[in-house]
């Protein structure tokens, strides 16, 4: 497992509050669902990917992060090519079958395939832009249930502690050949899963013993916000603005 | 004929491939269009809804629940990332894990989890997307804590064994979800084109991972519940999966053969000889060859208690003599006083 994880601290937009950047991102989202057509699209993926390689992101974790949509739009667009459409565009045979590529198909997929690319590039500067906490806390400013954020922050801060128990006992059961044949697998991963299981109830007893211990009553402090900026509120007014226009061309 | 006989070589290849390195059941961030995503979202708030009311009430009453929620996402987190190769499609798949919390915690609340581990996933593993979140929550979530754990409460009802009804659940949970999951994905790709041909495909398209994998998933379900059945039947009945009757009864039953089989077989033992007496001495005799009286007989008098008396004795003297060996261990100085730091705890704070 990956988690690509990585924060741009240095970055100009690092230091532009997280809730108006979660708040831009998702208008500039719809925006780029409900947009019908490529041009927009392309353009906000353009621009995001821009932002992306300012920030220095390294390459290794960009490929990694852009590779499964790439794959899965690949994919759509296959479908979309030789199963939709009337008009057919061109023909060739594989393996004794003849596939046949559709004008109106290949509009369609290119049209998914832009929509995927600029929302995931959108996505991913957000990320790189804002660390954890921070997005947490915007998403509790937009009124995201507070008990639902408690959860996520409990999920992050243990993913890593499971995945490293996780991977000790994958590793000891490879070992002693627990992955060899298909019964063997079954048996190995139903006793991974069940371990974890067991120390996730375990460590759920520590940790709400030790927290109890520091006075928590069922509700977690979240991280303060500062007060937005006139520049920030500017800044984002007119990123909003333009990216309206362009929206509506 | 031919366009369908394409389709499914199509459907094949790509099933093969989209799920390689993927998280194939979560659509893709920006793959629905605006409305369908807001339909999605729509549907899913309701039971969001719902496990958040649920989660709220019971972590009232028990302020470690919520922590354990926590924890739980991050299982589910974990297991849908595991990658696991998968047999005859010489690929990598991984499980849901929502079966399994649907099981434990209860469909309304692993409609959370679930959540908070696509959230995740959609922002640090472009697994999913904050657009497609309520589309994933609906086929993950929703389908399959609820399947699961339907299944698993419709199977224990009729008294299914515990491990068949969870091998089930498993399966029928991670089956429902790539279902759903193939619905989704038919309706917001569609265009202007036919919604059942283009299902048929997409469905087509997941059957070589996830036919397996959804076996794996059951097992996997399985040996959870086994396993937590075997090493902590308690936390079973706090989560409610089985009732503190059923662990009664088993412990009961177990406690009643224990004593009956202790019982029996000091009786049933004096019955039997062993081969010294059935075999050696029959043979003597026969040879007119008659077992002598002992030199020292041991069964007469105290003297079995009196030989562990001198070895308790002696034995306790030896280990009050090296105790400290004993204690400290073989390679340390006997002599170091206990106030004298050992030599991997000094100029470190540990633990801090």
């Amino acid at each position: 497992m990956l988690l690509l994880e990585y924060y741009a601290s240095d970055h100009w937009l690092a230091r532009i509050d997280a809730r108006i950047k979660l708040l831009v991102t998702l208008i500039v989202l719809v925006m780029v669902l409900s947009y019908r057509g490529v041009g927009f699209q392309l353009l906000v993926a353009a621009l995001s990917l821009t932002l992306i390689i300012s920030m220095k992101i390294p390459w290794r974790l960009f490929l990694l992060r852009f590779s499964e949509p790439f794959l899965i739009v690949l994919v759509v667009f296959l479908l979309k090519v030789f199963f939709s459409g009337q008009e057919p565009l061109f023909s060739f045979g594989v393996l004794g079958f003849q596939l046949t590529g559709y004008r109106e198909g290949l509009a369609e997929g290119i049209a998914i395939g832009s929509r995927i690319m600029a929302a995931i590039s959108l996505m991913a500067v957000l990320v790189y832009a804002t660390p954890f906490p921070e997005l947490m806390a915007a998403l509790s400013w937009l009124k995201v249930p507070r008990g639902f954020i408690e959860i996520l922050l409990y999920a992050y801060r243990y993913i890593f502690v499971l995945f490293e128990e996780a991977m000790v006992i994958y590793q000891a059961q490879k070992n002693r050949l627990g992955y060899a044949n298909f019964r063997n697998r079954l048996s190995s991963f139903g006793i991974l899963t069940g371990s974890l299981i067991l120390k996730a109830f375990e460590q759920s007893q520590t940790l709400s013993t030790a927290m109890v211990q520091r006075g928590y009553d069922g509700n977690m402090p979240l991280f303060q916000s500062r007060p937005f900026r006139s520049s920030e509120i500017f800044l984002s007014c007119l990123v909003v603005t333009v990216m309206g226009i362009l929206w509506r061309i | 004929m031919k366009k369908v006989k394409c389709g499914f070589v199509i459907a094949l290849i790509s099933g093969v491939s989209l799920p390689q390195n993927a998280a194939a059941m979560h659509i893709a961030e920006g793959l629905l269009p605006f409305n369908w995503a807001a339909f999605w979202f729509a549907v899913a708030l309701p039971f969001f809804a719902w496990g958040l009311y649920r989660l709220n009430k019971r972590s009232r009453e028990d302020l470690s629940f919520k922590p354990l929620v926590g924890l739980m996402a991050a299982v589910v987190f974990i297991i849908s990332c595991l990658p696991i190769p998968v047999p005859f499609a010489g690929t990598c798949s991984h499980p849901c894990g929502t079966g399994i919390s649907g099981i434990l915690i209860g469909p309304a609340i692993s409609v959370v989890i679930t959540a908070a581990a696509l959230l995740i996933q959609a922002l640090f593993m472009a697994h999913g997307g904050l657009s497609t979140l309520g589309a994933d929550i609906v086929s993950m979530g929703v389908m399959g804590s609820f399947t699961g754990f339907l299944t698993f409460r419709a199977l224990r009802s009729v008294k299914v064994n515990m491990a068949v009804a969870a091998f089930v659940s498993g399966l029928f949970a991670d089956w429902a979800t790539y279902f759903m999951t193939s619905v989704e994905l038919a309706a917001g790709i569609r265009g202007e084109a036919a919604f059942l041909p283009l299902f048929w495909k997409v469905l087509i398209a997941f059957i070589p991972t996830q036919l397996p994998i959804g076996i794996l998933e059951g097992a996997m379900t399985a040996g959870m519940v086994v396993l937590l059945y075997k090493k902590r039947p308690d936390l079973l009945i706090k989560m409610r999966v089985i009732k503190a009757r059923e662990v009664a009864v088993i412990g009961a039953v177990l406690i009643a053969l224990t004593i009956f089989f202790s019982g029996v077989a000091p009786a049933e033992a004096s019955k039997w000889t062993g081969v010294d007496e059935a075999v050696i001495e029959k043979i003597a005799k026969e040879q007119g060859r008659e077992p002598k009286e002992p030199l020292i007989n041991i069964e007469q008098g105290d003297l079995p208690l009196f030989i562990f008396l001198i070895a308790g004795v002696v034995g306790g003297f030896a280990a009050g003599y090296y105790w400290r060996v004993l204690i400290a261990g073989k390679g340390l100085p006997i002599c170091r006083g206990q106030d004298e730091p050992g030599p991997e705890t000094s100029g470190k704070i540990r633990g801090s």
